[in-house]
Parts: C-alpha cells; sequence; structure tokens
C-alpha cells in the first residue's frame, strides 16, 4: 500500500523533472551563486564567506520560492488546462491520495532546492574566500548574538526559510486547486511574497488586537534566532509558540480548503 | 473479490440523475451493459452523453440513484468500481511534455499488476513501437487517439469506455478502431461503451445501442436485426426500376403493398417474391433497370424515435 503510494509520488516526480524548465531553474540558482562570487571576486573585495552565504541566500531563496511556486502553480491548474486531470483520476486512487502525491512531490522540489542552495552557498563562498568558522564569527561578523558557530545560526537561517516557503507554496497551491488558475496562484503567491512585507509595515501601525493574527506578520521568523520575542506592532511582542501558532492555524485552513474542494468538485470540460 | 455479475451485466446504471442548480441533464437513466458487447450510447449533441460518461467513472458526483460495476457502487466504493475501467473521455489528453512511453509508465504505476512486458505488449497492439519514445507534442490526432486505447486497455478491463472515439480519425483510423473494438469485446470478453452522435459509424461497430435525448433514455435497440435480414423469409421494401411505370403499376395493382415512389416502384416482399415479381414483369415486356432492398437505416429509426428533433 505505501509501495504503491510512493508510486505516486514518482508520478509527479516524473512530471517535474522530464520538464526542461526544472533544470533551467536549478542551473540559474547555481549559475547566480558562482556568478555573485566571481564579481565580487574581480572586484578585489574579501568579505567573509558567511556574509556573502547569508545575503546571496537570503536574495536567492527568493528565486526558489518563486520557482516552487511556478511549479505548484501549475501541479493541479496544469492538469485542468491540459485535460489529463481526466485520465488522472479515473484510476483506483481516491482523490485525496492524488492530491496528497501531487503536494509531496512540490515539498520535495522546495526542500531540494534549498538544498542546493545552501551546499553551493556554502561550497563556493569557502572556496572563493576562504573558510572560518570559529564561533566568533557569528557575533562579530554577521551581528548575532548567540553563542553558536556560524554555520548552524546559517542552519536556523534556512529553517526559517523553509517555514515560509512552506506557507507560501501551500497558498499558491490552494489557489492553484480552487481556481484551476496558474496564472492567478502565481500572481497571488508573488504578491504574498514580494508585497508581505510592505503590508507587515502597514499593518503594524494599526493599533488593532487583530492585527496579531495577520498572516504576514508571522511569516519572517528569523527575528527570533537572537531574540526570544518579536515586536509585532507599538507595544506589544509575541513569542515563537504564538507566531507557530497562528502559522498553524493558516496553513490548516490552507490544506483543509485545498483538499475538500478537490474532492467534490465535478470535472466538466 | 468481485462479486457475481447479476444477470449477466457488466454495469449496471440505476436511476441515474444528475441536477445542476434547477436543470436536470441527466433524467432517471437506468441501463444494463451485457458482457463482451459493443454498446452503442446514441444522442444528439448536448443530450448528456458525456454527463453520463463523466458520472460513471466518478468524474462528476450523481444527484441520485448509482452506478454498479461489477458489483462494486462508483459512489461506495469507487476504487474498487474504477478497477475494472479503462476510459478515454473526450479527447485522449495526454502529458505533451513526456514521451508516449513514458505516459504508459505514468498510468501503469497507478495500477498494481502492470509489468513492462503489459506495457510493450499493447505498445505493439496499438501499432505505436516506432514512435513511442517520441514526446506526445509530436503526435497525432490518431497516434494520439491510439495511445489513449493503450492506456485505457493496459490493465485489462471488464469496461472499456470510448467517449466520441472517431472524433479526428481519418476513414483508415476509424475502420480500424472499430475493427479493433469488435475484437476485444469477442476474444476478450470486453464490453465496450462507445458513444457518439453518428449514427452511421454506431450501426457499423455496435451490437446494442442506447438512444438518449435531453438527459432522457429514449429506447435501446439491437443493431442487427434489421439490417442484415438474410433470411429469405423477411419482408423487405424493395425498388423497382423500370421503363413503363404505369404499366408495371397496373400489373401489380392491389397486391404487395406496390405504390409509386422516387426512382420506381415499391413493393413490400420476401426474397422468392421479388424473383418472382421480376419474372413477371419481364413476361410482359416491361423492362427492368434496377432491383434494390430499402433497408430502413439506423437513422430513420433514429430520426424517427426523437421525432427529428436534434436541438434540445
Amino acid at each position: 500500500m505505501l509501495f504503491d503510494f510512493i508510486q505516486l509520488i514518482r508520478n509527479e516526480n516524473m512530471k517535474i523533472y522530464t520538464r526542461v524548465r526544472t533544470w533551467i531553474m536549478l542551473g540559474i540558482l547555481v549559475g547566480l551563486v558562482l556568478a555573485i562570487g566571481i564579481i565580487a571576486l574581480t572586484m578585489g573585495e574579501s568579505p567573509n564567506n558567511w556574509t556573502m552565504m547569508q545575503t546571496e541566500s537570503m536574495i536567492l531563496f527568493m528565486l526558489v520560492t518563486i520557482f516552487t511556486v511556478v511549479i505548484s502553480a501549475e501541479s493541479v491548474a496544469g492538469e485542468f488546462t491540459a485535460g489529463t486531470i481526466k485520465l488522472l483520476l479515473i484510476r483506483p486512487w481516491s482523490r485525496s491520495k492524488i492530491l496528497l502525491s501531487k503536494y509531496i512531490s512540490l515539498l520535495l522540489f522546495a526542500l531540494l532546492q534549498a538544498a542546493v542552495l545552501f551546499v553551493f552557498t556554502f561550497a563556493v563562498n569557502a572556496i572563493l574566500f576562504g573558510y572560518d568558522g570559529s564561533q566568533a564569527v557569528t557575533q562579530q561578523v554577521l551581528g548575532v548574538n548567540r553563542d553558536i558557530p556560524p554555520l548552524a545560526l546559517m542552519l536556523l537561517e534556512y529553517i526559517c526559510q523553509i517555514v515560509n516557503l512552506i506557507i507560501v507554496v501551500t497558498m499558491s497551491f490552494m489557489i492553484s486547486t480552487v481556481f484551476r488558475s496558474g496564472g492567478l496562484a502565481i500572481g497571488l503567491s508573488l504578491f504574498l511574497l514580494l508585497g508581505g512585507s510592505m503590508i507587515t509595515g502597514l499593518l503594524s501601525m494599526l493599533n488593532k488586537a487583530w492585527v496579531d493574527y495577520i498572516l504576514f506578520l508571522h511569516m519572517d521568523l528569523t527575528p527570533y534566532i537572537s531574540s526570544p520575542t518579536m515586536d509585532i506592532r507599538e507595544g506589544v511582542s509575541v513569542s515563537l509558540g504564538f507566531s507557530l501558532g497562528v502559522l498553524a492555524v493558516y496553513y490548516i485552513v490552507f490544506i483543509a480548503v485545498t483538499w475538500y474542494v478537490f474532492k467534490k468538485r465535478d470535472v466538466a470540460a | 473479490m468481485d462479486r457475481p455479475i447479476p444477470n449477466g451485466s457488466v454495469v449496471q446504471l440505476k436511476n441515474v440523475t444528475k441536477r445542476i442548480g434547477k436543470r436536470t441533464i441527466i433524467d432517471n437513466l437506468s441501463l444494463d451493459l451485457p458482457e463482451a458487447e459493443v454498446f452503442g450510447f446514441l444522442g444528439p449533441n448536448g443530450s448528456g452523453k458525456t454527463t453520463t460518461i463523466r458520472m460513471m467513472v466518478g468524474l462528476m458526483a450523481l444527484t441520485d440513484g448509482d452506478v454498479i460495476i461489477r458489483g462494486h457502487s462508483i459512489r461506495t466504493e469507487y476504487e474498487k468500481a474504477i478497477r475494472h475501467v479503462g476510459a478515454i473521455v473526450e479527447n485522449p489528453e495526454m502529458y505533451k511534455y513526456m514521451s508516449g512511453y513514458q505516459n504508459l509508465l505514468h498510468f501503469s504505476r497507478m495500477i498494481p499488476g502492470i509489468t513492462r512486458q503489459r506495457i510493450d505488449e499493447v505498445v505493439d497492439l496499438v501499432g505505436l513501437k516506432g514512435r513511442i519514445n517520441d514526446k506526445v507534442r509530436t503526435y497525432s490526432l490518431g497516434m494520439r487517439q491510439r495511445l489513449g486505447v493503450a492506456q485505457a486497455i493496459m490493465h485489462k478491463p471488464s469496461l472499456l469506455i470510448l467517449d466520441e472515439p472517431t472524433n479526428g480519425l481519418d476513414p483508415a483510423g476509424i475502420r480500424e478502431l472499430r475493427d479493433y473494438l469488435r475484437k476485444l469485446a469477442k476474444n476478450e470478453g470486453i464490453t465496450v461503451f462507445v458513444s457518439s452522435h453518428l449514427l452511421s459509424e454506431m450501426e457499423l461497430m455496435c451490437d446494442r445501442v442506447a438512444i438518449i435525448q435531453a438527459g432522457k433514455l429514449i429506447d435501446v435497440q439491437s443493431v442487427r436485426q434489421a439490417g442484415t435480414a438474410n433470411d429469405a423469409s423477411a419482408v423487405s421494401t424493395v425498388v423497382f426500376e423500370v421503363d413503363q411505370e404505369e404499366g408495371a403499376l397496373q400489373l401489380l395493382q392491389g397486391r404487395f403493398g406496390v405504390k409509386r415512389s422516387e426512382g420506381g416502384l415499391t413493393i413490400e416482399a420476401d426474397r422468392d417474391t421479388v424473383a418472382a415479381v421480376n419474372a413477371e414483369l419481364v413476361q410482359q415486356g416491361i423492362k427492368v433497370y434496377s432491383i434494390r432492398v430499402l433497408s430502413k437505416t439506423l437513422e430513420d429509426q433514429f430520426l424517427e424515435i426523437t421525432g427529428g428533433e436534434s436541438v434540445v
């Protein structure tokens, strides 16, 4: 049974990785890491390898999110547009499981990209700018007041980024399923990703209690790495547990809506 | 695992009803599909053929009624029921960015027990061997149709559902498909359910035809009973083309229901009588140019039954 389910994930993986665009995406990611490093080197700068890794990761994680959203938007909506959804659903599998196989393959793609980004930013910058693994770097160079080695700090930052990524991708998966429109899913998700910080700034100025429960304010968890609490508006700070709770509620709602709609929908022309 | 088939039907549609809002799209449709038959589903555009098929394969929910496939309800035991079904719903849409083989591999992974040999076997069967590793994007419509058939028969289903399968096929392709479907029904005992709005096609392909109009089942007819009347005693309508219609009409006056029609005189007679009438006409010096049997086509029957309306 489990083995059979793995076959479904293999199918979804095949749909992602036989397409040239997937490899172009991964190529762009790796290419940019190399390019940024080489440009910095030719300009005669000699930055710390961790500063470079942190900056590149921050910028390129946005690209990872965009790429994953593009694939996720296509995942369900694309099957409807192409009409292949009909042949996919008339198999001895419940719709829930077919949807789950799609969702899992998306998360795997997201994790693969994060891993590629981590490995390449780490290795390329260590090779180009030398490796300094001492604990002092964390405080003196990266300015984070924690007694952990820089590699551990990077891992923590990646975990925060991955949480953010999963929320955005789950939302785009929902939009893709509910509206069967890949374009809408991509557009709205990018709005959330890029406009999120602006909206966060605006909302923070509102001194209302309901603002505390807005999704945007909790999507970036990196402040918790250096402090146990995060200020979200004038005089109000919340804990990591609170933020995770808010994220969990949104996540469950996204998942519930996605599955409900996919199960109930009549597949017409 | 599968329950015995009651009264020889592989599939039973029981009071299948679909309402969307206040409109009733399919109204209380009941139908039994027997084993090893090519069963046609005939109706004008918009009569509900595709909707019915979508409900049979679980793509659309039934408002009321049930579909039983090999003893399993499509509503409550979907996975067991659909296991016995192979289908192409409307166009054979495949993943264009994958090869034909990858498409088959994809669908084979979803049903346990399909080996690589079986995939090769069906590829051979539908004649795609030379192109199976090309991307589906490069296939012609006929090749996509054949790939569609391949994925539908790969798991040896008891019921094969094809929605308008001849759309976009050239005459040779249609003929090939027709022969192939008949062979599947006869040799493998598969029930084939084919929808179409083309009457002539159904006549050639099917053993029986269900006629649907505006969501209602109007009639189920056996195709082969009327058309191919080879036995000597069957009375059919025969047209005689003669040189002197007046003379012939007087000669046969009052016999065999003779009347004048387009292209000559028609009589109702069996085979021997036709020969006798011919001899009689010739003896009287009337030249007979041709004799032909007017077979009542399915089209006539169809138009008769549906009252000639094609608009719902």
